[in-house]
């Protein structure tokens, strides 16, 4: 095994004999850069709100409204009864717990299925996370895996509900990847797993016809307040 | 099920008379390429993302043996294992090594077309390892025991009739007609596959040098489940995968989706850096990276050819080709299809395996003007013609390269004798009295002309040449 390693970084170094093998990196300060970002990111947020809105719409996600944070335990409550939801998993973040989502949601008899038992994820009705970016121009959602943001609440039940902070908002991925960047500088951890999520999953391999819910969910709604 | 000798021309001719697939063909690539056409339009600096994706990936290339230890040491440190896989047997062996030691039964797989290079599958079933592919495309190929012919819509050649009827005898249920009951049948079947298998075999879009992490983009959901739900996750990505900044992803991701489907972003994007931590409560226990070599690092030694391993796998060159476009994957022989196939395949086999491919272009340079890394696909073509020719003369056989070379030296010197041409030409003109055909056309001439004229008809040779006439019309 080791053989192959040395014998592999030989035939490529002999291989680049004489090739110029000058890095030109840019030195770039990517704190100083996503501090930027931010700033026109705050200035322009009820733009990018719209924007990311109509990209969802592309990307056949529906859209929940919620007057206030108060209310949206309600709108899922609504979904779960036009839905016929029984079962429900979901991060267990800050903010979350802060709606008391889960409380309110059990106390209306849906049935929490947690996240101990990874596989039974896969029963629940429907999964409700919080997401870590989101962004406007290709409406994506960015989800980072952690103790209490499990990556299966988003991946195998049916239905996923996104709820999403507006200050959560970016531009583009390049935003993103500054913004990603200027915090592994500063030494943060990376996440074993981040994930961008765009629209339900789909499929066209069938003679190309549109399919969706193909192996994730496929239903993707989204809240924004 | 492993790959036949690769023979482009007869499989091609096979391709041509199928109807359903010239349809089928004709459908998926006007669809790609009108929708890559109008997602790229959409990105008002196009032309420039293309030369610093080129560029990323030139200066990558130039500096690969380093990239490669930063990335290895990157995984490392993220908590992963790392294996270098010289050739198809290696890499074979290494993960069916994984899967020992792992007690591993049941193998869920992505989509991957480096897996399917080194035909892992067979492994996999030769060692009693059951093994399913769960990308739905795949998924189908699979049950029908064949090999993808698109890099991104791999059962793309066979229609909507074709799967049900599959399904039902397959997987002995009745004949299910639309393609969203076909989808919720493979979605169940799939999904008690994920929830017991113990090992999860992946690719990788891309593999970042500093921080360890690969890249899966894909729409269905099935890399998550691959990637997310078995013990054990074993990546196999080919050398050439690397990219050295986690911030050049953001370039690399924008040119990948538009140009392979034509979207803004894939329906989901999976950035893996090891394992789970500890404290997760769900992902792999295990991650493991296989470095694949398999020909790659000879490539590099050719400056006329290296940026073939620039390619990212879009799929656009296919959709564009009018070669591709009539003669389909499966023509191509081996994992790769299109002018990509064209060109890695003799490069990574040996030019002896696949002498055919780099002619199975016009030149026309249609996958040079869309793909996202700019290979020059011409250039790249003619250099590996040139060395068809070069290893066929070496070879003792008497071939079709003698021919052209005396040919072409008995043309050069009748050109260059003029009254030697105007006799030539006065002669070919009577002696080709037998062949021509009412329309003035030459139909089936004697061998070797008959290469020709089996294709098509050869216009006649005409009763005066060109300097005979201009001095008449002038």
């Amino acid at each position: 095994m080791s053989n192959s390693r040395e014998e592999i970084l030989h035939t490529i170094r002999k291989g680049l004999k004489g090739v110029s093998s000058e890095e030109n990196f840019r030195k770039r300060n990517f704190s100083s850069e996503a501090l930027e970002i931010q700033a026109t990111i705050n200035k322009q947020r009820a733009d990018l709100k719209a924007q990311f809105i109509s990209e969802l719409g592309n990307v056949n996600t529906k859209i929940l409204e919620a007057n206030d944070e108060d209310d949206i335990d309600k709108v899922i409550l609504n979904l779960a009864k036009e839905k016929k939801l029984e079962s429900f998993s979901i991060w267990e973040t800050q903010y979350l717990k802060d709606l008391k989502l889960k409380k309110n949601l059990r106390d209306k008899g849906l049935k929490l299925i947690t996240a101990k038992n990874k596989n039974r994820i896969a029963d629940s009705n429907i999964g409700i996370t919080e997401v870590d970016y989101a962004i406007a121009d290709t409406g994506t959602l960015v989800l980072l895996a952690n103790k209490y943001q499990p990556r299966s609440v988003s991946l195998l039940p049916p239905i996923h509900l996104a709820i999403i902070k507006e200050e959560k908002l970016v531009r583009d991925i390049k935003d993103l990847f500054i913004i990603l960047k200027s915090k592994l500088e500063v030494g943060q951890e990376i996440t074993n797993c981040m994930t961008f999520i765009t629209g339900p999953s789909r499929t066209a391999d069938i003679e190309l016809n549109l399919t969706l819910g193909v192996h994730g969910p496929r239903e993707l709604y989204v809240l924004v307040c | 099920m492993g790959y036949h000798q690769i023979r482009f021309e007869k499989d091609s001719e096979k391709a041509i008379r199928n109807e359903s697939l010239q349809k089928a063909l004709v459908n998926v690539t006007d669809r790609f390429r009108s929708q890559r056409n109008k997602a790229s339009s959409e990105v008002p600096n196009w032309e420039e993302l293309r030369n610093s994706v080129r560029e990323r990936k030139k200066e990558t290339i130039a500096n690969l043996d380093k990239y490669l230890l930063q990335l290895e040491e990157s995984v490392v440190i993220a908590g992963g294992k790392v294996h270098w896989a010289k050739d198809s047997d290696d890499a074979c062996q290494i993960i069916l090594g994984i899967a020992k030691e792992g007690q591993v039964k049941s193998v869920v797989k992505s989509k991957s077309m480096a897996t399917e290079e080194i035909e892992l599958n067979d492994s996999f079933e030769s060692s009693g390892i059951k093994v399913v592919e769960t990308d739905l495309g795949e998924y189908i190929i699979q049950l029908a025991g064949e090999h993808p012919s698109h890099i991104i819509a791999p059962a793309i050649h066979k229609t909507k009739d074709d799967i049900s009827k599959l399904f039902s005898e397959k997987l002995k249920i009745p004949y299910y007609e639309e393609p969203e009951e076909l989808t919720v049948v493979a979605r169940e079947r799939l999904r008690s596959e994920f929830l017991n298998a113990d090992m999860g075999v992946s690719g990788a879009n891309f593999a970042v040098a500093e921080t360890g992490t690969i890249v899966i983009v894909e729409n269905e959901g099935n890399a998550r489940l691959t990637t997310t739900v078995p013990k054990i996750h074993v990546a196999l990505v080919g050398i050439e995968k690397l990219i050295p900044k986690y911030e050049d992803l953001s370039l690399f991701l924008t040119v990948l989706a538009r140009s392979a489907t034509g979207q803004k972003s894939s329906t989901y994007v999976s950035f893996i850096t090891g394992p789970k931590k500890q404290t997760d409560i769900d992902g792999p226990e295990e991650f493991h990276l296989v470095l694949l070599d398999n020909g790659r690092s000879k490539i590099l030694a050719s400056e006329e050819t290296k940026e073939s391993l620039y390619c990212i796998r879009c799929g656009a060159c296919l959709n564009n080709c009018p070669v591709y476009r009539h003669v389909g994957g499966h023509s191509y022989g081996w994992a790769y299809s299109g002018p990509i196939g064209a060109i890695i395949t003799p490069q990574l086999m040996g030019i002896d395996k696949a002498p055919e491919l780099p002619f199975a272009s016009s030149l026309c340079g249609a996958c040079h003007d869309v793909c996202p890394v700019k290979i020059d696909f011409p250039k790249v073509l003619l250099e590996l013609r040139k060395n068809v020719v070069k290893s066929k003369e070496k070879s003792s056989r008497v071939g079709g390269a003698l021919l052209e070379k005396t040919g072409i030296k008995f043309w050069r010197f009748t050109v260059e004798h003029e009254y030697l041409y105007k006799l030539l030409n006065k002669l070919l003109h009577y002696l080709q009295t037998p062949w021509k055909q009412s329309n003035g056309k030459l139909k089936s001439l004697p061998y070797p002309f008959s290469r020709w004229t089996d294709e098509r008809d050869f216009p006649s040779v005409a009763k005066k040449t060109f300097r005979e006439r201009w001095k008449e019309i002038r």
